[in-house]
C-alpha cells in the first residue's frame, strides 16, 4: 500500500463488505462414531423433504390420494413419496474387490458408471416399489433424490409413473432493492501448489492482481473493489503415497511439508490484504467424507495469524453484503456426473437446487458422516450465488425458480490447468474470468 | 387326542411291532445299500373322512384364507376329462405303493390285501394325476434244485406257504406265496456255456414278504426228498416300485398314457388330484422320452422358508420355539417368475409390495394356513435350502408340540400324514451323513443343500455362500438370536423379518433355475430310469443297478442277490500314477488324456459279470486262447463273440446316447430344448462313469473286484504304454528336434514335455502323439490331445499349476489341482497369497516379483498390518465340547464365547470363525483361539508366528521348493521377517493399575495435559504429523462409507438399519473393523482442533 501513495495522488480503498458465516450445520462438533449406520440420515432426509411435498402435493394433483409404498392397491391413481434407489450393473461393489477371482481383464471405465438396464426403484420407510414407465428416467436420477411420484400399481407389482414432481427451488431471501455498488468476490480451485502442472508463477500474478500489485491505475482501482477470495477446494497437492503408515524419512519429512509451506507463503500475502476463505477439497490434507471439515489452521502457521484468514468447510456456506454464497469444492457434481447424465455440468448443478439437495449421492456412493438426526446437505433456503470448484471448464448461468427467485450458478475452473479464476459482480451477479498466462515465448 | 391310533385301523406290518404306530416318527437305519419296501396301509374308514370334512368345514370359517388361496387352485378339467372319454397322458413325478383291498372290478379273482401302485403326476394342461394301478404283483426267484418236478413245486409251494404264516402272522392276506413258475433264466454271474436253467419265480401277496421269504430261504427250508436246503436268491432286494417300473419299462420322469375306456375313476377319491383312477398294469402305455415325449410337464414348484424365534443362546428346538413365518414362492415349470409368493406370518406384519401377507394371532393358524395351501396349490415338488433335515421336520415336531394332530397332512392322499423318520445315508462318494426322511406322498422334495453337497465341491455349504458362488450375490444373514427381536417388536420389524424370509425362499428357486437341477435330475431319471426321489436320498448304485436290472431282463439273466460281504473280498489296487518329475516347466507340456478310460477299458476287453470265468471254469472249459482276454490282474473274461456283456452294452448305448444328445444339443435352438439336451448328455457321462464305482464297491450290490480290478490294471498298463511310446517315438533319432520326456501321468493322462518351445508346435505333436498310439489299442479306448500347459508347475503327484491352452493364440485360465486356493480351513491369506503367487509366475511370468509379493506379505503380517478378515479360519462345530476326544481350538472357543454371552455363541452345526491370538508362554494352541468379533472390539494382538508358521509357510514352500534353491531360507527368513514386537494383552494383571497418560503423537514421548497433540521436539513437524493423522482419518472414511452402503445395497433398503451377521461375507469383520477403526481415527484427528 506503500507504494501506492507514492504513485499516486488518489489513495485507493479497497472496499469493505460485511461477512458472515453459516457453515454451522456443516460442522462436526460433539458428533462421533458409535457404531451409528447410514439409515437415519436418509431417514432425517426422507422426513424433511416428505413435508415438505407433501405441502406441494394438493397444488400439484389435487383430489389425488396420497399414501405410502405399503397402501398402493392396484390400478389406483395415487401419489407416493419416497428416496429414489438406482439399480445399476456396472456401479463397482467392494465385494468384488474382496473377492473376486484375479481376472485378466480391467474392470469398467472410471468415468461412467451408467447402463442401459438400469433401473430406478422408490423407497419410503415402509418398503419398496420397482418403478416402470418411460417417465422418470433413471439416466437423470440419482440414488438418494427424494421425489413424490404419480402413477399406479401395475399387475406385476410396478408402480407405474405417470408424473414425477420434484421440491423445486427453494424459497430465497429477497435481496434488498437499494442500489448497490460493484464489489467483487474471486473464486480460485485446484491451485494444487506442489502438483507436477501447478505454476508457482501464474498464481502469484494472481495474487498480485488481487492485492493491487499488478497493472494500472485502471486495473488497481478494479482490484480495489474485491472485497472477498474464496479457495474452492484443492489449494495443495502432496505426496500422499509417502505416508504407507511408517516413520518417514526427514527427507520425505520436508517433501510432504513443504508444497504446504509454499501454500502458506501465498497465503500470507493475500490475507494481509483481504479476507480470505479456504475450504478443503478432495486432494487436501483434510477428512474424505462431506462435509469435508476445515484445513487445520497448524497446517498454515503463516497466514492463520490474520483474523482476514478464514479456513471453512465444503459445502461452505456465507453471506457477503447479504447475499448468500452456496458452494462446494466439486465432489458432488463429480459423484453425480459418474452415475447419471446431463447435457453440462450447470445441469447437474440445477439438479441438486431442484431436488433441494447438495449432495444426493451420499452416502450411498460419496462418502459422508453418518448423520443421527439431521442431513445437513438439505438446502432450505436458496442461494443467490451457488459454485462448484474443480471443473475442466469455466461456465456460468443465471437460472429463475418459479417463486422469481435468481440464482447465479458458476463451475470454477481448475487453476493449475486453465489458469482461470472467476470474479463475481456483487453488484448484479454478473460474472467474469481473469486468465493468467506466462508463455514466455513471445 | 389319541387319533394314531385311530389312523391305523388295519393291523400294522408283522415283523415290526410298528413303531409308526404310535407316532409318525420311527427311527431306522438304513444303508445307502440296502433297500427296503415299507408296506403303508391304506385308510379307509369312515370315521376319517368325516374327520377330514370336519377339517374342510374349518377352512370355510377361515373364508377370507380360503377366498386367497382358492385364486391359486390348478385349471379346471375339460368335458373331456370329466366325461373319461380321452386318454390320460401325463408325465409321472413320484411312484409308490400302497396296501389295499385288490380292485374287485378289475381283478375280480382276487381278494385280499394288494399292493397297489400310485403313480402322481402332471397333464400336459396343469392338472395334477394320481394312478392307482392293480395287479402287480411282488416276486423274485430263485435257482430251481435239479430234479425239481411240477410236484415238488407245489410241495415246495406249501411248505414255504406254512413257514411264511408263522413269520407274518399278523397280515390278513388269504395267500402268502400266490403261486411258483417254473421259468429257464440263467445268473448274470460267470460266463457259462448253457443258455438257460430251471429257476423259479416266487410271487408272493405283499412287497415285504419278499424279505420276510427272502430270510426263510437263506436260513434254509427242509423240502420232502431233499432235505434241509437253503437258496440263494435272485432279484430279492429290488425295491417293488422300482420292479414295477422296470417290468413296465418306465423311466423316471417320463410320460406314461393309459387309454380312454382302460381306467375307471375311483369311487371314492382318496386323493386330492384333479385326476383319480384305477386301471390295470398291463393297459399302461410308457412312452420313451424322446421327441414329442421329451417335454416337461408345467409341475408346481413350490420353494419355501420357515423361521423360528429361538431363546437366546439355543438354536430353535421344535419343543420350544415357535415357528413365526413360513415365506412361499410357487413356479410353474419353465416360467422365470413366481405366479405366487406369500408370508404367513405370527403377528401383524405391514404389507409388502407385490407379496400376499397372511398375518395370524396364533401359531396353529400359521401352521393350519400353510397345510391349506399345500393342499390348494398343491406343489408337484417341494424344493428349499435344508427343509428334509430343517424346516419340514421342525413343522410336524412343532405341530405335534402344539397338539395339532390335523397338521400334517400335507401329501396328496387324504388322511394321510406325513412321516418323518431319522436315516443314516452313507456313502463311498460322500461319507456318512445323518439326515430325516420326510415322506410327502405324492410331492418330490427337492433340497438344494443336499444337490450342492451332491453335486458340487465347495469350501462351505451355506445359503449364503452358495448363492455367493452361483448368482454372485451376497445374502444378508440375520443372526437367530435377532430374529426373536424382530418378532417381538412391532407389524413393521416382523416385517423385516418377512422381506428377509421371502428372500430365503426366493434363492432355492433361483438356484434351480440357474443351475437346471429340475431338467439335469428329470434327466439323470431317464436315462438311469430310476424316480426321481431316488437321486438325491440314494446313493450311485441303484442307478447301476436299475440299468442292470432292466437289461438282464431283456437278455432273460436274473441278478443274484449276493450277502453283503463287507471289506472281506479284500482290496485291489487302483489307478496308478506315474512318478512327478517336479520342477517349473517353461516350455509347454503336452496332456494327452484318454476320453472316458474306464468305461472304454470295459467295452474294449468286453469285462461283464456274464463274461468273467472263473478259473475253475477257465481249466475245465478249456476256451480257446483267442476266444478269451486274460487281464492284466490275472483273470478270464470271454471275447465278444462267445459272449457279449451287459456292462460293455450298457456303457455303449449310455455312450451313443450322449454322442447323439450332444449332437442334438448342437442343433438345438430353443432353449428349453437345450437345457433338456444338456442334462441329458451330463446324465449320460455320471452315469458312464458310476459303472465302474458299482462294480468295485464292496459293500455294493453285486460288486466285483475281478471286474474292478482287471479295468485299474489295464488303465495302469495303458497309462505305461503310453509313456513308453512316446519316449521311444519322439525322439532326435526318430527325425524329431527334441527327445520327449513323460514329465508326470495321472490316471487317465500323460503329461508330455515334447521340448519345443512354442504352443503350436507342441499340438501339433500332442495331436500326432495321441492319433499314433490310438492306433495301438482296441476300440473304443481312444487318446485324445486337448490341451497344452505352458508354463507348468509340477509339485508332486496330483498337485500342480499351469497355464492352459486349447488354441495356440492365447491362454484359456490358470489351472490349479491339489494347491490351496480352495481348501476351507485355510485362512484367506493363504488363499490370497497362493493365487497372487501363481498369477506372478505363471502369468507375468515374475518370479521375483512373487518372491517380493511373498516376502512383503510376511512382513505386513509380522508387523501387524494384516487385516483381521484374511486371518479368519473357519470350522465346523459338529458336536459339544465334551465329545471331542482332542481339545479343539474352535470347540474350546465355542465354549469359552458360550460363558461370555450366551446368546451369540455358536451352537452345533454352525461354523465358528476364529484367529489365533497372542498369549501367555506356553498357551496350547487351542487356548490361543479368538473370536475375531471379540478381538477386533478388544485390540486383541494376534498370533504372527502362528499364521507364518502353520498357516502360510507349507503350501508356499510347496510352490517355491521346485523354482527357488533356497526357497525356505529365501522366503521365511530374512530382513522382511524382524518384526516390530507386539506387547502381550494389556488390559490384565498390573496393567490395570497405570495410569494412562497423553503421549506425543510425533515421537509417543509422555507429554502433559496443557501440550495436548505434541511434545515440544515435534512441533515442528506439526504439519506433518497432521496431515499423516488426516490422510489416515481420510481412509477410513472412504472405507467405512464403501462398505456399510454396500450392506445397505445387499439388504436391499435405505431407511433401515443393517441387520446382516453373515461371518461368510468378505466384508463382515471390515465392516465392523471399519466402525472401530473410524471411531479411533476420530478420536486422534480430534486431539489436533483446539
Amino acid at each position: 500500500m506503500e507504494a501506492m501513495e507514492i504513485d499516486s495522488q488518489n489513495i485507493l480503498q479497497r472496499k469493505q463488505a460485511t461477512y458472515s458465516s453459516l457453515d454451522d450445520p456443516f460442522e462436526i462438533h460433539k458428533e462421533t462414531y458409535r457404531g451409528q449406520q447410514y439409515s437415519q440420515i436418509y431417514f432425517a432426509r426422507l422426513h424433511l423433504m416428505r413435508t415438505l411435498l407433501y405441502s406441494l402435493a394438493p397444488n400439484w394433483k389435487p383430489h389425488l390420494p396420497v399414501c405410502t409404498i405399503l397402501e398402493l392397491e392396484k390400478d389406483r391413481e395415487c401419489i407416493i413419496v419416497g428416496t429414489l434407489y438406482k439399480h445399476m450393473k456396472l456401479k463397482p461393489c467392494i465385494l468384488d474387490e474382496y473377492s473376486k477371482e484375479r481376472s485378466v481383464t480391467p474392470l469398467v471405465k472410471p468415468h461412467n458408471f451408467m447402463h442401459p438396464d438400469d433401473t430406478l426403484v422408490l423407497e419410503d420407510d415402509s418398503g419398496r416399489v420397482k418403478l416402470s414407465g418411460s417417465v422418470l428416467l433413471p439416466s437423470i436420477y440419482v440414488t438418494g433424490v427424494v421425489v413424490a411420484l404419480l402413477g399406479k400399481e401395475t399387475d406385476a407389482g410396478d408402480f407405474l409413473v405417470q408424473d414425477v414432481l420434484e421440491a423445486g427451488l427453494p424459497p430465497q431471501i429477497e435481496h434488498s432493492l437499494k442500489p448497490r455498488e460493484d464489489k467483487h468476490v474471486v473464486f480460485v480451485s485446484g491451485l494444487s501448489v506442489g502438483g507436477s502442472t501447478s505454476n508457482p508463477l501464474q498464481f502469484q500474478l494472481l495474487i498480485d492482481h488481487i492485492t493491487g500489485h499488478l497493472g494500472d491505475e485502471k486495473e488497481q482501482g478494479i482490484a480495489a473493489e474485491i472485497v472477498h477470495v474464496v479457495l474452492a477446494g484443492n489449494s495443495v497437492e502432496f505426496p500422499r503415497g509417502l505416508l504407507n503408515g511408517q516413520n518417514l524419512a526427514s527427507k520425505d519429512q520436508s517433501r510432504l511439508s513443504e508444497p504446504i509451506k509454499e501454500l502458506d507463503i501465498f497465503l500470507t500475502q493475500v490475507a494481509a490484504s483481504l479476507p480470505l476463505d479456504i475450504m478443503p477439497g478432495s486432494d487436501d490434507p483434510a477428512n474424505f467424507s462431506l462435509p469435508q471439515q476445515p484445513l487445520n489452521r497448524c497446517l498454515f502457521p503463516g497466514s492463520s495469524a490474520y483474523n482476514t484468514f478464514r479456513s471453512c468447510t465444503n459445502p461452505h456456506c456465507f453471506e457477503v453484503d447479504n447475499i448468500r454464497l452456496l458452494g462446494t469444492s466439486g465432489q458432488n457434481i463429480d459423484d453425480l456426473e459418474k452415475y447419471s447424465e446431463a447435457k453440462d455440468k450447470l445441469e447437474f448443478m440445477e439438479r441438486t437446487l431442484r431436488w433441494r439437495h447438495l449432495a444426493p449421492t451420499t452416502p450411498n456412493t460419496l462418502g459422508c458422516y453418518p448423520f443421527v438426526d439431521r442431513d445437513p446437505f438439505f438446502i432450505d433456503s436458496c442461494p443467490h450465488v451457488y459454485f462448484v470448484g474443480n471443473q475442466d471448464k469455466y461456465k456460468t448461468d443465471l437460472i429463475k425458480g418459479s417463486e422469481g427467485q435468481l440464482v447465479r450458478l458458476i463451475c470454477i475452473p481448475k487453476f493449475c490447468d486453465t489458469g482461470v479464476a472467476v470474479v463475481l459482480n456483487l453488484r448484479n451477479l454478473e460474472c467474469h474470468t481473469l486468465s493468467f498466462g506466462t508463455e514466455f515465448s513471445s | 387326542m389319541s387319533s394314531n391310533t385311530r389312523k391305523r385301523p388295519a393291523p400294522p406290518p408283522p415283523k415290526k411291532p410298528s413303531p409308526a404306530a404310535q407316532t409318525p416318527k420311527h427311527h431306522a437305519v438304513s444303508q445307502e445299500d440296502e433297500f427296503v419296501d415299507e408296506d403303508v396301509y391304506l385308510d379307509e374308514d369312515e370315521t376319517l373322512i368325516l374327520e377330514d370334512e370336519e377339517i374342510l368345514r374349518d377352512i370355510e370359517d377361515r373364508r377370507a384364507i380360503a377366498c386367497r388361496l382358492a385364486k391359486w387352485t390348478r385349471p379346471p378339467l375339460s368335458d373331456a376329462y370329466v366325461s373319461q372319454s380321452r386318454s390320460v397322458v401325463f408325465q409321472q413325478l413320484e411312484i409308490d405303493y400302497v396296501i389295499g383291498e385288490s380292485h374287485k372290478v378289475l381283478l375280480p379273482n382276487s381278494s385280499g390285501s394288494a399292493a397297489i401302485i400310485r403313480i402322481f403326476g402332471v397333464t400336459s394342461e396343469g392338472h395334477s394325476v394320481c394312478c392307482h394301478v392293480h395287479g402287480f404283483e411282488p416276486y423274485f426267484y430263485i435257482s430251481c434244485p435239479p430234479g425239481m418236478g411240477p410236484d415238488d413245486i407245489s410241495r415246495f409251494h406249501q411248505i414255504l406257504e406254512a413257514r411264511m404264516k408263522e413269520v407274518n402272522r399278523n397280515s390278513k392276506v388269504p395267500q402268502y406265496v400266490r403261486r411258483i413258475e417254473l421259468l429257464q433264466k440263467r445268473s448274470i454271474m460267470y460266463y457259462q456255456q448253457q443258455t438257460s436253467h430251471p429257476f423259479l419265480k416266487i410271487v408272493v401277496a405283499l412287497p415285504t414278504m419278499v424279505t420276510s421269504c427272502r430270510g426263510i430261504l437263506d436260513r434254509g427250508i427242509q423240502i420232502d426228498g431233499f432235505g434241509m436246503k437253503s437258496f440263494m436268491t435272485y432279484e430279492s432286494n429290488v425295491l417293488f416300485a422300482l420292479r414295477f417300473m422296470i417290468d413296465c419299462n418306465i423311466v423316471g420322469g417320463n410320460w406314461i398314457e393309459v387309454p380312454a375306456g382302460k381306467y375307471k375313476k375311483t369311487a371314492k377319491n382318496l386323493s386330492y388330484c384333479q385326476l383319480e383312477f384305477d386301471c390295470l398294469y398291463s393297459d399302461l402305455i410308457s412312452h420313451a422320452p424322446e421327441g414329442e415325449f421329451s417335454k416337461m410337464a408345467p409341475f408346481r414348484v413350490l420353494s419355501f422358508d420357515i423361521e423360528c424365534a429361538g431363546r437366546k443362546g439355543h438354536f430353535p428346538e421344535p419343543n420350544h420355539d415357535p415357528v413365526i413365518q413360513v415365506a412361499n414362492l410357487v413356479t410353474l415349470q419353465g416360467e422365470d417368475q413366481p405366479f405366487i409368493r406369500n408370508v404367513m406370518t405370527l403377528k401383524s406384519c405391514s404389507p409388502i409390495v407385490g407379496v400376499d401377507v397372511m398375518a395370524f394371532d396364533t401359531e396353529r393358524e400359521v401352521l393350519l394356513a400353510w397345510r391349506d395351501f399345500i393342499r390348494e396349490v398343491d406343489p408337484d415338488i417341494i424344493i428349499g435350502y435344508n427343509i428334509c433335515k430343517f424346516d419340514l421336520p421342525y413343522l410336524i415336531e412343532r405341530a405335534e408340540t402344539l397338539g395339532i394332530a390335523e397338521f400334517p397332512m400335507l401329501g396328496r392322499i387324504r388322511n394321510s400324514r406325513v412321516r418323518v423318520k431319522d436315516t443314516t445315508f452313507s456313502s463311498r462318494q460322500m461319507g456318512t451323513r445323518e439326515s430325516k426322511e420326510v415322506t410327502i406322498e405324492g410331492r418330490v422334495q427337492f433340497d438344494l443343500l443336499q444337490a450342492m453337497q451332491r453335486d458340487y465341491k465347495l469350501s462351505s455349504y451355506s445359503l449364503n455362500s452358495v448363492s455367493a458362488h452361483f448368482l454372485s450375490e451376497q445374502k444378508e444373514d440375520v443372526h437367530h438370536s435377532i430374529i426373536s427381536d424382530l418378532q417381538n417388536g412391532n407389524a413393521e420389524t416382523r416385517r423385516r423379518l418377512a422381506v428377509y424370509c421371502l428372500k430365503d425362499a426366493y434363492l432355492p428357486q433361483r438356484l434351480l433355475d440357474k443351475l437346471m437341477f429340475i431338467y439335469n435330475y428329470v434327466e439323470m431319471a431317464r436315462v438311469t430310469g430310476v424316480p426321481i426321489s431316488f437321486l438325491l436320498s440314494r446313493g450311485q448304485s441303484i442307478k447301476v443297478l436299475s440299468q442292470l436290472l432292466r437289461k438282464s431282463k431283456q437278455r432273460g439273466l436274473v441278478i443274484p442277490n449276493v450277502k453283503q460281504a463287507g471289506s472281506e473280498q479284500g482290496t485291489y489296487e487302483g489307478a496308478t500314477v506315474l512318478e512327478a518329475k517336479a520342477g517349473f516347466y517353461e516350455k509347454p507340456i503336452a496332456t494327452l488324456d484318454f476320453a472316458s478310460l474306464y468305461p472304454s477299458i470295459m467295452m474294449a476287453y468286453n469285462l461283464c459279470y456274464c463274461t468273467l470265468v472263473t478259473p475253475e471254469d477257465a481249466r475245465k472249459l478249456n476256451l480257446p486262447p483267442e476266444c478269451v482276454n486274460k487281464t492284466p490282474s490275472g483273470e478270464t473274461f470271454v471275447k465278444s463273440n462267445l459272449q457279449k456283456g451287459i456292462l460293455p452294452e450298457i456303457l455303449e448305448e449310455l455312450i451313443t446316447a450322449r454322442k447323439r444328445a450332444k449332437a442334438d444339443l448342437k442343433e438345438a435352438k430353443d432353449p428349453l430344448v437345450k437345457a433338456v439336451l444338456d442334462g441329458r448328455q451330463l446324465a449320460l457321462k455320471i452315469s458312464a462313469n458310476s459303472v465302474y464305482g458299482f462294480t468295485g464297491a464292496t459293500i455294493g450290490q453285486l460288486p466285483c473286484l475281478e471286474i474292478s480290478s482287471s479295468v485299474t490294471s489295464y488303465g495302469r498298463e495303458m497309462i505305461e504304454h503310453t509313456k513308453k511310446l512316446v519316449e521311444d517315438k519322439f525322439t532326435m533319432l526318430g527325425g524329431y528336434e527334441h527327445n520327449a520326456e513323460v514329465i508326470y501321468g495321472d490316471t487317465d493322462s500323460v503329461m508330455v514335455q515334447f521340448g519345443v518351445d512354442n504352443v503350436e508346435a507342441a499340438m501339433n505333436l500332442g495331436r500326432e502323439a495321441a492319433e499314433y498310439i490310438s492306433g495301438t489299442f482296441i476300440k473304443p479306448i481312444k487318446l485324445e490331445f486337448e490341451k497344452v500347459y505352458y508354463p507348468y508347475l509340477l509339485i508332486s503327484k496330483k498337485r500342480y499349476a499351469g497355464l492352459l491352452w486349447t488354441k495356440p493364440e492365447k491362454f484359456d485360465k490358470m489351472d490349479t489341482k491339489g494347491i490351496e486356493t480352495v481348501r476351507r480351513d485355510n485362512c484367506l491369506l493363504v488363499k490370497n497369497l497362493v493365487t497372487e503367487c501363481l498369477h506372478k509366475i505363471l502369468i507375468d511370468r515374475d518370479i521375483p516379483g512373487a518372491v517380493q509379493y511373498v516376502k512383503n506379505t510376511i512382513s505386513d503380517l509380522l508387523m501387524n498390518r494384516m487385516d483381521l478378515s484374511l486371518l479368519v479360519i473357519t470350522k465346523g462345530l459338529t458336536k459339544t465340547g465334551d465329545d471331542y476326544e482332542v481339545k479343539a481350538a474352535h470347540v474350546e472357543l465355542a465354549e469359552r464365547m458360550r460363558k461370555r454371552d450366551a446368546a451369540t455363541a455358536p451352537n452345533v452345526g454352525d461354523r465358528v470363525p476364529y484367529v489365533i491370538i497372542k498369549a501367555a508362554k506356553g498357551a496350547k494352541a487351542y487356548e490361543k483361539s479368538e473370536d475375531p468379533i471379540y478381538v477386533l472390539e478388544n485390540n486383541i494382538p494376534i498370533d504372527p508366528q502362528y499364521y507364518l508358521e502353520n498357516q502360510i509357510s507349507k503350501p508356499l514352500l510347496r510352490i517355491f521348493e521346485p523354482i527357488l534353491k533356497n526357497a525356505s531360507r529365501e522366503l521365511l527368513h530374512g530382513s522382511h521377517t524382524r518384526s516390530i514386537s507386539i506387547s502381550t494383552p494389556s488390559n490384565s494383571g498390573i496393567m490395570r493399575f497405570a495410569k494412562k497418560q497423553l503421549t506425543c503423537i510425533g515421537c509417543k514421548a509422555l507429554i502433559s495435559d496443557k501440550e495436548r497433540t505434541l511434545c515440544s521436539h515435534c512441533k515442528g513437524r506439526e504439519a506433518e504429523l497432521y496431515c499423516k493423522t488426516v490422510v489416515n482419518v481420510s481412509e477410513q472414511e472412504m472405507l467405512f462409507g464403501r462398505l456399510w452402503t454396500q450392506c445397505q445395497d445387499c439388504q436391499g433398503s435405505l431407511h433401515q438399519d443393517v441387520l446382516c451377521t453373515s461371518r461368510d461375507c468378505p466384508i463382515f469383520y471390515r465392516r465392523k473393523k471399519a466402525q472401530k477403526d473410524m471411531a479411533e481415527a476420530k478420536l486422534q484427528l480430534d486431539r489436533w482442533s483446539f
